[in-house]
């Protein structure tokens, strides 16, 4: 039980680091916003699409059709 | 001697050049007034809160003497402007594409027709002019260009965009470049930073598998509702006068692909068509209130035949009204009838679409490191 407990703790160390590394958050944090800037300008998902079709047609390089 | 000589060749040279000038000017023309003026021209406007308007093009073929040709036959294609990859529109399917093309004949040299144009840039007119009969006058050619600004309303936007944009990653990068160890009386504990990744990256998945699927099944329908069978042909009878429109293009179209439409007027015991008819041609979209195309002028005995570049994935309606022409010998109670369009709309290309995605990315990356060029000089006054 305690050599289990000291095994799994590095390993939960260096997943917390990881995650919480700059570059890991900033990968994260970027990819969010570009995928519900996607979502929101591109997809062409029916649903979405006719959401935001107006916002689309009234924004500068964003293609609607 | 000499001098003369030179001033003689001089004079002789100015007087050439004037004839050869004036003979160069002596060009049958083609005159095109628009309305409303191209200082006031705005491209297509979807979902607008105000009915968007074509642009009424009227174009006169003149003589040399500026006289307006008779009997001219007159061929019309408008092109619209060129693509730019870097700087799409919100119809780029449509950039660099023919969007109409129609010949009518015209007693009076006159060609009319209302075409909404459906994005920014410089659009080519070319005129072909050509006598009906004989050779009253030289077939000729001519080039007019029309020039319609940006909406005002798209900078508006992409501007606002930019700045909340910006903000977002600004906002991001002094929060992530923040110190990320515990500390005491710190509001947010390492499990629960641990947390809001872990929700971030669910978000992001979640968000791919929707995209991907609505990409894939978009991509399907395509495929299965462009291949349709042979174009059935439509024929509306007036009631009593023995007389129809029939309809012979194309009762299936695809934005990005222009559409092959006609119309003649027929003799429905004989089948001929009629002469010395004139149209009303008009395409709308089915529920909505603006105009995509018309037409008023005379149709040559075989009726009238164009191509139009439909650039909403919506079903349109044609509706044409017949009457004869003044002076006419067969005379007849105006038709009327109508043929329904589907028309399918089209993805914009995936490209386009992910390097303005691309444009947008970089405004919030460019937050992000100026939040942690700020955070880092922070850091570094503090130690």
């Amino acid at each position: 039980m305690t050599a289990h407990s000291s095994k799994a703790l590095p390993a939960r160390q260096r997943a917390c680091s990881l995650t919480l590394s700059l570059p890991i958050q900033v990968a994260l944090y970027l990819s969010l916003c570009s995928l519900t800037l996607w979502t929101v300008y591109f997809s062409p998902y029916p649903p979405v699409h006719d959401g935001m079709h107006s916002l689309r047609h009234h924004t500068l390089t964003v293609a609607c059709h | 001697m000499s001098k003369r000589l030179l001033v003689l060749i001089s004079l002789t040279g100015l007087v050439g050049m004037a004839c050869f000038g004036r003979v160069a000017l002596a060009q049958p023309t083609v005159n095109l007034k628009i309305d409303p003026p191209e200082g006031e021209l705005v491209p297509f406007e979807a979902s607008a809160k105000v009915q968007p308007s074509p642009v009424r093009l009227m174009l006169q073929a003149r003589n040399p003497a500026g006289q307006p040709l008779q009997d001219a036959k007159i061929r019309l294609q408008i092109f619209t402007p060129a693509s730019n990859f870097w700087l799409p529109t919100d119809f780029p399917l449509l950039e660099g594409k023919k969007l109409l093309e129609i010949e009518a004949i015209s007693p009076d040299g006159t060609l009319q027709v209302q075409q909404m144009l459906p994005i920014r840039g410089t659009y080519q007119l070319q005129v072909a002019v050509a006598p009906t009969t004989g050779n009253q006058f030289k077939p000729f050619q001519q080039t007019l260009t029309l020039v319609v600004p940006e909406n005002g309303v798209k900078y508006r936007n992409f501007g606002l965009l930019a700045a909340v944009l910006l903000l977002v990653g600004l906002g991001g990068g002094l929060i992530l470049g923040s110190p990320q160890q515990i500390q005491l009386g710190e509001v947010a504990p390492k499990r629960v930073r641990l947390l809001l990744s872990g929700a971030v990256l669910t978000a992001i998945a979640a968000l791919l598998i929707v995209n991907i699927r609505a990409e894939l099944a978009e991509s399907h329908s395509y495929h299965a509702e462009t291949h349709g069978g042979p174009v059935p042909t439509i024929t509306t009878p007036a009631s009593s006068q023995k007389l129809g429109l029939k309809f012979l293009g194309q009762t299936q179209a695809t934005v990005g692909k222009p559409a092959n439409l006609a119309v003649q007027v027929v003799n429905l015991k004989t089948g001929q068509p009629l002469r010395n008819v004139n149209l009303r041609v008009r395409v709308m979209p089915l529920g909505e209130d603006w105009l995509a195309f018309s037409y008023q002028g005379s149709a040559e005995a075989n009726g009238l035949r164009w191509q139009q570049q439909f650039f909403d994935g919506v079903p349109h309606r044609l509706a044409v009204e017949a009457r004869p022409q003044a002076g006419a010998a067969f005379k007849f109670e105006p038709v009327t009838g109508f043929q329904d369009i589907d028309v399918q709309g089209v993805t914009p290309p995936l490209g386009s679409r992910l390097l303005v995605l691309a444009y947008l990315t970089g405004i919030v990356g460019l937050g992000l490191l100026i939040g942690l060029g700020l955070r880092g000089r922070f850091a570094q006054t503090q130690a």
